[in-house]
């Protein structure tokens, strides 16, 4: 018998529908690039639902996240909405970047999230500065600063972490290790895999995580983001987790053994937390269909309006590339 | 509904696709997610998902087919649409357009890209092709011809049930003595060397008529029976069309075998970025000269290929002396 969970009905459903957001989002912009609809190649995070959404979930809405070439996910936690997204995948002016910035580099400053940092590792420094303008500014703000596996072999991994650990900065390094950089197994380029080791050697806590269970990576987080608002940052949680696609869109994922990929889709966030939320006794099944029924429906209405969404001009080609001057 | 599934947009470099063979049939039901067909590109082989849920009519492209991104693939009758449609009619789109929505009013290409040549290489022979020609253009090649008594690695293949491949006394003599012959892992880098990543012997394997080379890790103490075992397995991987089992695999020296096909002696073209390969011939009796008698011997012919830049001659002919006594003691 479990036991009763803490957490209020509405809220664990909000976790629930935003993951399955993403998943369906995911999904449709898989099959939008398979139809020829849609251009560019695309990075995309079918089964890592439960990192973005467990971790933006601890945030408040005036904190900040710093995400990577797959963003899709995190953008949709962090508030994006999917028609900003898809407008910006099909390249509209009314895309979260003006149609400038595709699905390598999503993100809307207004809702707290840089545009994606392609970069491997790119984010981390970055990261690292914002959190010291916090700092200096005295604004209670945390930044949660998400990379893959791949990038704790970059030197700005480095470089960031150890200026965060050394200034006592409030971050969240947020590692979604999913056992592959590009199509290289952890174990090939590292000695050490368990990542969140590493920030011991800096100063600080890292804590690793069951990254497919989505209340596991809201308490994780939550825990983290009150101790950096509070001034004992920064942390790493490193969460495990596993993605259901490849690399990139013309990546088929040929290096995952079947067995691996057996057990780790058997371990599937949404599935996992479906089953936790009608363990409960007040949610039922029906409920939850019709959650995914009412995402469906959001995502083929802005589909159908991104695909006739303003295209970007060549005349704005140059604006916003800067701030303004003072 | 009808609907008509055009090849995506699955080839990184613009290279043509190649459609390798259907994974289903006209008439089957087939769900939107399923393994449609394999392809091929300069880069990967891959599988085509199913953007409809319903039954396929109709094949627009057949195997061996090279086919060009927005170019019709399949037929399919579905109850269901694809993504949903534009919501509205759109605009007039003003000046030179961006992205898919005005790639889709450039004229679809037609179904044959003309010209097209009567019988298309497959990929993997392209890309051969072009790394083989580069090798011979560019590396000054010698060959060293030798032979070796084959009657001890006869008289330890009859014993062996089941029996090993030929090829796997020559990865066994070779990873013997390449720790004694360092320059044979060498590759040219500038104007210096650096050493092979790997020990591993490559052997090359045919594959419908497509050349790989299997790479071969052959751990120190393996016995013969145990290489050919993996030999076995790789080319296996290789013939079934494993993706990852067909990639560029490096390895420290590459054995190619037409003994079976009673090649006497050839000399054999060196596969970049290894320095030397070995080519063995059909083994069979030759009149020998053994303590002033002739004698009928049954005999291997061994031609080393090797790259000037890297080996010299004395080198190269000790390493060829290493490998025939090994044989001749296996």
């Amino acid at each position: 018998m479990p036991a009763p969970t803490p957490y209020e009905k509405s809220f664990v459903l909000s976790l629930y529908e935003r993951m399955a957001l993403i998943r369906e989002f995911e999904e449709r912009v898989k099959y939008l690039f398979l139809e020829g609809v849609m251009p560019g190649t695309i990075h995309q995070c079918q089964g890592q639902e439960a990192t973005a959404t467990g971790v933006c979930a601890s945030l408040n809405p005036d904190d900040w996240i710093t995400s990577t070439f797959r963003g899709h996910g995190h953008a949709l936690a962090k508030g994006l909405t999917a028609q900003e997204l898809l407008d910006e995948l099909f390249g509209a002016r009314t895309g979260c970047c003006k149609g400038k910035g595709g699905s390598m580099h999503v993100g809307n400053m207004k809702k707290g999230m840089v545009p994606g940092i392609a970069i491997v590792a790119g984010g981390i420094p970055l990261a690292a500065g914002m959190a010291l303008a916090f700092k200096m500014r005295g604004a209670p703000q945390v930044v949660a600063c998400f990379f893959g596996d791949g990038a704790v072999a970059e030197g700005a991994f480095h470089e960031g972490v150890n200026m965060a650990a050394l200034w006592n900065l409030p971050v969240l390094f947020v590692c979604e290790n999913n056992l592959y950089g590009a199509s290289t197994h952890v174990s090939k380029v590292m000695k050490d895999t368990r990542i969140s080791r590493r920030a011991s050697y800096y100063g600080f806590d890292g804590r690793t995580v069951d990254g497919n269970d989505v209340l596991a990576v809201y308490e994780a987080a939550r825990q983290a983001v009150a101790e950096c608002r509070a001034g004992q940052g920064p942390a790493l949680l490193e969460l495990l987790t596993y993605r259901r696609t490849g690399h990139s869109r013309r990546d088929t994922c040929g290096y995952q053994p079947k067995d691996e990929r057996e057990a780790w889709f058997s371990r599937d966030p949404l599935d996992r937390f479906a089953a936790v939320l009608t363990q409960r006794g007040d949610i039922s099944q029906a409920e939850l269909d019709q959650v995914k029924s009412g995402v469906e429906q959001q995502i083929t209405d802005a589909v159908a309006k991104a695909r006739t969404a303003p295209l970007a001009g060549p005349e704005e080609l140059l604006q916003d590339l800067f701030a303004p001057s003072a | 509904m009808e609907l008509v599934m055009k090849m995506p947009d699955l080839s990184t470099t613009d290279s043509a696709i190649k459609l390798v063979r259907w994974l289903v049939q006209p008439g089957q039901s087939v769900q939107r997610g399923q393994s449609l067909c394999e392809i091929e590109t300069d880069k990967a082989a891959s599988e085509v998902e199913s953007i409809a849920t319903g039954v396929l009519k109709e094949f627009r492209a057949q195997p061996g087919d090279l086919v060009v991104v927005g170019q019709e693939l399949a037929i399919f009758e579905t109850e269901t649409p694809p993504s949903p449609a534009p919501s509205a009619v759109p605009g007039p789109v003003k000046g030179p357009g961006l992205f898919a929505r005005n790639r889709a009013a450039v004229p679809a290409p037609g179904p044959t890209p003309a010209p097209a040549p009567a019988i298309v290489l497959s990929q993997a022979q392209q890309t051969l092709g072009r790394r083989l020609q580069a090798s011979k253009q560019n590396i000054p090649h010698f060959y060293l011809q030798a032979s070796a008594s084959a009657e001890p690695m006869i008289r330890r293949r009859d014993a062996a049930s089941p029996k090993p491949l030929w090829e796997a006394f020559f990865v066994f003599a070779i990873g013997k003595v390449l720790k004694d012959f360092e320059r044979i892992r060498w590759r040219l880098n500038g104007e210096g060397v650096i050493a092979a990543p790997t020990s591993d012997i490559g052997v090359a394997v045919d594959a419908r008529g497509d050349l790989f080379v299997a790479a071969i890790a052959a751990a120190p103490g393996a016995s013969v029976e145990e290489i050919s075992d993996e030999i076995r397995a790789r080319a296996r991987e290789i013939q079934e069309g494993a993706g990852e089992a067909r990639g560029l695999r490096p390895a420290a020296i590459t054995i190619t075998n037409l003994g079976a096909s009673s090649v006497e002696s050839f000399a054999a073209i060196i596969n970049p970025p290894e320095v030397a390969i070995l080519a063995v011939g059909k083994i069979g009796p030759v009149p020998v000269v053994q303590d002033g008698r002739v004698a009928v011997q049954q005999r291997v012919a061994l031609t080393l290929s090797a790259d000037h830049r890297v080996i010299n001659g004395k080198y190269a002919a000790d390493f060829l002396g290493a490998i025939i006594r090994e044989i001749e003691s296996v």
